[in-house]
């Protein structure tokens, strides 16, 4: 009996995001960040519990505490790094460079490694917090590879001016995912790092266009060629959102469990609307929002009337309390933070998210029955690296 | 049958896609799937209610019963309409209900669907709490400050100017109110006069390097020093000052902070500490704020220290050149009253001691004996005033006090040369 392939279906919605991101990303302010650990809890939870293939939801069963706990693992370790380890770099760069450039260019060096580091074991901890149908994800030990790995080909990716960029993706894809388990089942990446050529390509050729441009311009110095920079900018977006809809689609579809397969087919022109569509609706939202808070300002200085003006003009300030001035900056400060967030959580990230599940099927379901469970990954220092070290709050 | 048991349905479109029509418990059967933590296969089970718990109907006739008081839902789920619950904290088995009508009555009827776990690492969160609280106290408090303080000692003086320089240039972008930095005051006949307190003070014996002192076009009413010997003086302080021996008494003061090397120490300081603190706030949103907040703590503590050194310094340099050390304290006496003392809270965030126990340092420094004072001609005197260029009245109005507009005599030819300050940047407008 053959099985349909498995369609993912999308149940998040953009209200319900909105409101998690901006209570937590409340919480998160007053507790000045420690609340972030609960928010990247209940966050993931939300977003993972949208993805249901097959109608069963993915789960994320990660917690608060051990987060913390990792956090100040972390820490304990990074604090001796950074702190001194910076300081004698500054002695030197200033002893023997006089400048600070060296000094910031050997820490970051310095600490490529442990970024490196910082993501394998977080994908390793989000990994062993993940589970569909009730089966665990795991990702075998295996951090110093992904280390040397990520410096070689970023390195060249580097020296080859971004050229190298689809070989390193692959790679790098390829040593996570090979490691990468669903159950008692490993997972195999196929394909080739020939098959993320194609999918750079508009980027490549965009690149290619301004570079000649920009070259045909200062040479002939005719500004008529100028608009056409404009033509290869909108080539190069497109190329972009090209290679997050293609490279996603390479990579997907040459994964394997077993006999299992995936399918997917995300839209470059989606991808495109859900970015313009995103940042048409943050402006949006922030520029109503400043006309909104300029009118109730103005209505608070029409309602404390004539003496506020005054005590301006002469120049008495201390009228006010000096509190009040200070708070409403901190207030205005936080909620332009949390309200970026939340809005960029509600009009890209869940809407991304949401194309993506919807166009990916899994193929060949049947053989996911003799998947087994596999044992629980204690891993107690959590995402720990990667929370102290400034990674961005990928997934 | 097998196959038809594990995931069968659920694998197949058809029968139970999401059903958004909301259908009250009825006597017919409902559906669930249901997964047992062992295996990755599906189960489509029927639901049936009993008294204080739910029973589980598999397709093979068997039966699981799960007390409603052990149901846990999962929380912050996507599907608001449906519930995912597992019976009891610890188990890997879940039942996936779609159907609104059994989630409500799930909902209604256990009580304990939203009982968290017992956090059971309390003890180990709370070591490692107090090891980060404990390493980073060390390292900021600690080894950081000693290794600066050591490692001042032996930075070459060019270095130190490098380091200097650098700040200067940041410093001079940062409070520029427009794209080009605030320039500098350097008319010649007010740089004589400076160069005549220095010569008055005559400290170079103490120094690891000859100061070099600048005027800076800015209405701040301050003056500091950076790494390598080198003193900024902002044109706010010339013109809140009331006479030549402020300013001298300043500038003796931040020499002090030259013959400390506190500018270097300070700067090597926050290079180990500020990187240490990031790690603490992460990147939520927002914590810039408190990085900044955080350094300011820490650096207070020291510079507090540092001032009172550099204060010690400058009245032992000024009574040696028979300027009386009270002019410290004058000048400091005045800023209280425009400003007002720090305390409490600012307190422990201002980087320099409170004013009214510098004003009583002066004062004892002082020592009731005379000094011959007059550093300045009045000619150097009124060349200082216009170092940055003739100074219009209209300029002075703001934040002046009025027993300064006494010395305001000659300002007889307002804006007009105005724009002949370099760069025409006044810095105030």
């Amino acid at each position: 009996m053959a099985f349909a392939d498995l369609r993912t279906d999308y149940a998040g919605e953009k209200p319900r995001i909105f409101n998690l991101a901006l209570v937590t990303g409340v919480f998160t302010v007053l507790t000045v960040g420690f609340y972030r650990f609960w928010m990247k809890t209940r966050m993931r939870r939300y977003y993972w519990s949208a993805i249901r293939p097959g109608g069963i939801p993915l789960e994320y069963v990660g917690t608060p505490t051990e987060k913390l706990l990792g956090f100040f693992t972390a820490v304990v370790f990074l604090a001796f790094y950074i702190g001194i380890v910076n300081l004698i770099l500054m002695f030197f760069s200033f002893s023997l460079f006089e400048g600070t450039a060296p000094a910031y260019a050997v820490s970051v060096v310095g600490l490529t490694p442990m970024i490196f580091f910082a993501q394998y074991r977080a994908r390793r901890y989000v990994l062993a917090r993940t589970r569909w149908r009730g089966i665990r994800f795991g990702l075998e030990p295996g951090v110093a590879g992904f280390v040397w790995r990520s410096m070689l080909h970023w390195g060249l990716t580097v020296v080859t001016a971004g050229l190298y960029w689809p070989v390193k993706t692959y790679y790098l894809e390829k040593y996570r995912v090979d490691r990468t388990y669903y159950g008692d089942h490993r997972m195999h990446q196929g394909g080739s790092w020939k098959t993320l050529v194609k999918p750079m390509i508009h980027v490549y050729l965009a690149l290619v266009t301004l570079v000649a441009v920009v070259a045909v311009t200062t040479v002939t110095e005719d500004p008529r060629y100028a608009p056409l920079g404009m033509l290869g900018m909108g080539w190069f977006v497109y190329g972009l959102a090209h290679w997050k809809a293609q490279s996603f689609k390479a990579l997907t579809e040459t994964k394997t469990l077993g006999d299992v397969r995936l399918r997917t087919a995300p839209r470059t022109g989606r991808i495109i609307g859900i970015y313009a569509g995103g940042w048409a609706a943050m402006f949006g939202i922030f520029v109503a929002a400043s006309i909104v808070i300029g009118i109730v300002v103005a209505m608070i200085v029409a309602a404390v009337g004539s003496n506020l003006f005054a005590d301006i003009e002469e120049g008495n300030l201390a009228a006010i309390p000096r509190f009040v001035p200070i708070l409403f900056g901190l207030l205005i400060y936080f909620s332009y933070f949390v309200f970026w967030s939340v809005l960029k959580e509600t009009f890209i990230s869940l809407p991304m998210m949401k194309h993506f599940a919807e166009v990916t099927e899994i193929v060949n379901p049947d053989a996911l029955r003799a998947v087994r469970q596999r044992a629980r990954d204690e891993f107690a220092e959590a995402e720990g690296f990667a929370d102290a070290l400034p990674l961005g709050d990928a997934f | 049958m097998s196959d038809f048991d594990d995931h069968g349905p659920t694998s197949l479109p058809e029968p139970p896609p999401p059903p958004p029509e909301p259908e009250p418990p009825k006597p017919v059967e409902v559906f669930a799937d249901y997964v047992d933590g062992m295996t990755a296969g599906v189960e489509r089970v029927s639901i049936w209610s009993k008294p204080d718990a739910i029973l589980l109907r598999f397709a093979s006739g068997d039966e699981l019963t799960w007390a409603l008081d052990d149901l846990r839902a999962l929380p912050d789920q996507a599907d608001a309409r449906g519930i995912v619950v597992k019976p009891g904290h610890d188990s890997l088995e879940r039942l996936i209900v779609r159907d609104p009508g059994i989630a409500i009555h799930i909902r209604e009827n256990a009580k304990r669907l939203g009982q968290r776990p017992p956090v059971t690492n309390i003890p180990r969160i709370a070591g490692w709490a107090s090891g980060a609280v404990a390493s980073v106290a060390l390292i900021i408090f600690v080894l950081v400050p000693i290794m600066a303080n050591q490692l001042a000692t032996y930075l070459p003086p060019e270095g130190e100017r490098a380091l200097g320089d650098a700040t200067f240039g940041q410093i001079r972008t940062a409070l520029s109110s427009d794209a080009s930095p605030v320039s500098l005051c350097e008319k010649p006949e007010g740089m004589a006069a400076i160069t005549a307190i220095e010569k008055r003070l005559n400290a170079e014996v103490d120094l690891p390097y000859p100061v070099e002192i600048a005027v800076l076009d800015h209405e701040l009413v301050n003056a500091f020093a950076l790494p390598g010997g080198r003193i900024i003086v902002f044109r706010g302080l010339i013109d809140d000052a009331q006479n030549a021996e402020e300013v001298t008494a300043v500038i003796a003061h931040e020499i002090g902070h030259v013959a400390n090397r506190d500018p270097t120490r300070d700067a090597l300081r926050s290079a180990g500490s500020i990187g240490v603190l990031g790690l603490l706030f992460g990147d939520f949103a927002g914590g810039t704020v408190m990085l900044f907040l955080a350094n300011q703590l820490v650096n207070a503590k020291y510079s507090q220290a540092a001032e009172t050194g550099a204060d010690a310094y400058a009245h032992d340099l000024l009574q040696r050149a028979d300027i009386d050390p009270k002019w410290i304290g004058t000048f400091f006496e005045r800023m209280v009253e425009e400003y007002g003392d720090a305390e409490g809270v600012m307190a422990h965030l201002s980087s320099h001691p409170q004013s009214r126990a510098r004003i009583e340092a002066a004062a004892t420094a002082s020592g009731g004996r005379t000094y011959r004072n007059e550093v300045l001609t009045d000619a150097q005197w009124a060349a200082l005033r216009e170092v940055c260029g003739p100074r219009p009245a209209s300029d002075d109005g703001n934040d002046k006090s009025p027993d300064d507009d006494a010395e305001e005599e000659g300002w007889e030819e307002p804006d007009t040369r105005r724009q002949d300050a370099p760069t025409g940047l006044s810095g105030d407008n």
